[in-house]
């Protein structure tokens, strides 16, 4: 397990911890903003998720032709299509929500309104736009198109956000965010429309 | 007659001019870039036996006419300034990374350079896809982020992520600059922590966590991208901080001038930069694609500092 992964593991259990201690009733009754607190087991939850994918992604790059510290585009290439079609593969039956539920997706979007709002919040959103697509129709599971680039995720949202295990980052494409498998470029989930708000 | 046509007509002759040191090296805790304006001539590389030379850009992999004609000019520029190696501060290959985008992006433009047998050490940018490291010519050894000796002088460089400076990245770069014994640490990163770019600018987070390690492990100088233009950034705490995104990408305009960080800055051409270390300066000559030196100076290495009197 890498040091990223034990990290993660680390973290899953902390947030879960968190997740229970007792909530005020009275505090819940007066309808208190949310806290970091409140989204800990939604946030442990998805952490599990992510990790789940990654077994499957270390069992698949493990069966994959080992990449050399000095390879070719053309190895780099084969690697990487070796790597998604045995990860689709064992993920065959996978769809939008398996990772980012429905309530790990509140709480990505409550994270974006808050990180993209005021004049630091326009220029990161600038930041994320610069060379964004406008929209691409996406579906999890499927292999991060060839012709769009990466694009620019500022390091205050990266901040925000759920740290990753080492093989995995957030993009946007559009106006989505994904989970980008950056070792066998696919997409194991993602939030539609995460950039347009509520 | 423009600045930039002096500049034009002076600089094959001053790029092959024997050393005449402008500035006497100075010591003392902090790098000192010679103060130096506009209007000034362009200083000269010394090009001398036995000195480190290399070259430093970022943000070049787009495959745009301005990338091929930038690498046409470091290649011209190598002939008379044998540089062994280049710095890429990031987004080496901008958009698809197929195996036909690492040709057209990479190797197509630098065929000469890599013809010459310059070594080419890549760090990732936010564009960039981790993969890269794995890269033959990118000289990474399968790392996201690294250090390495030169094969002169006593310099090392550092190459960071900064997208995802993570505090085992922190962990690592603190423990090799700390063991690091050379007398030049240069760092090379994508997100500047200095810049007075419109679109991007300072990367303020970045330079919370770096900076401090900077300042106390000595570092000299950093070079970064991610703005598409080129700036040499006043001394800050000491270390020489230069803005090289526009290796093949160009944000013409982008500098804002009102900036009081900016010591020297250009952003209506892309640019390189060639430096050449000896001792304890490193002189430098940033180039644009039309071949004009549009900066250039001397930088002082930072001293440790010195140990308490017994």
């Amino acid at each position: 397990m890498s040091d990223r992964s034990r990290t993660s593991v680390c973290a899953i259990g902390a947030v879960l911890l968190m997740g229970w201690l007792p909530v005020s009733p009275a505090g819940a009754a007066r309808q208190v903003p949310r806290t970091a607190a409140d989204d800990a087991p939604v946030v442990a939850d998805f952490l599990t998720r992510v990790n789940a994918y990654v077994v499957i992604h270390l069992q698949a790059e493990r069966a994959a032709p080992k990449l050399p510290q000095e390879a070719t585009p053309k190895q780099i290439d084969q690697t990487q299509r070796a790597m998604a079609d045995r990860i689709q593969a064992a993920r065959a039956g996978a769809k939008r929500g398996d990772i980012f539920t429905p309530e790990m997706t509140a709480v990505i979007k409550r994270i974006l309104i808050e990180v993209l709002a005021g004049p630091a919040g326009a220029r990161r959103r600038s930041s994320i736009m610069d060379d964004n697509v406008k929209f691409v129709p996406l579906t999890a599971n499927q292999r991060y198109p060839d012709d769009v680039a990466l694009t620019t995720m500022p390091p205050g949202l990266l901040k925000a956000l759920p740290e990753l295990p080492e093989e995995m980052e957030y993009r946007f494409i559009g106006p989505h965010l994904i989970l980008f498998d950056q070792h066998a470029h696919i997409i194991p989930d993602f939030v539609p429309n995460a950039l347009a708000g509520k | 007659m423009s600045i930039h046509r002096v500049l034009a007509a002076s600089s094959l002759v001053l790029l092959l001019a024997a050393c005449t040191p402008a500035i006497v090296p100075q010591s003392g805790p902090a790098a000192v870039v010679s103060p130096r304006t506009r209007a000034e001539p362009p200083m000269p590389l010394p090009n001398r036996e036995g000195s480190l030379k290399f070259a430093a850009m970022g943000d070049s992999g787009n495959a745009s006419q301005g990338q091929y004609q930038l690498a046409t000019q470091m290649a011209k520029t190598h002939q008379a300034f044998p540089f062994e190696l280049v710095l890429m501060s990031g987004d080496n290959l901008i958009g698809s990374e197929r195996p036909q985008d690492y040709a057209e992006k990479f190797e197509r433009p630098y065929q000469l350079l890599l013809d010459a047998k310059v070594l080419f050490f890549a760090a990732l940018g936010n564009h960039d896809d981790r993969n890269q490291r794995y890269y033959k010519q990118f000289n990474m050894e399968g790392q996201r982020y690294y250090s390495f000796k030169a094969p002169r002088q006593n310099v090392r460089f550092f190459a960071l992520e900064s997208t995802y400076p993570e505090p085992t990245q922190i962990e690592w770069l603190e423990r090799q600059l700390k063991e690091s014994t050379d007398d030049w640490k240069v760092v090379f990163v994508h997100h500047p922590l200095y810049s007075s770019g419109g679109r991007h600018g300072s990367d303020i987070m970045l330079r919370k966590t770096l900076e401090p390690l900077f300042i106390r492990y000595n570092v000299s100088v950093v070079f970064a991208g991610h703005d598409h233009f080129y700036e040499r950034i006043k001394p800050q705490m000491g270390i020489a901080h230069f803005v090289l995104g526009s290796g093949g990408r160009l944000s013409a305009g982008d500098i804002d001038a009102r900036s009081p960080l900016t010591a020297r800055g250009f952003d209506a051409d892309q640019t390189f930069l060639v430096a050449e270390v000896f001792d304890d300066q490193m002189h430098f000559n940033a180039i644009s694609r039309t071949g004009q030196i549009v900066d250039s100076g001397l930088i002082v290495r930072r001293q440790p500092p010195a140990a308490p009197a017994p």
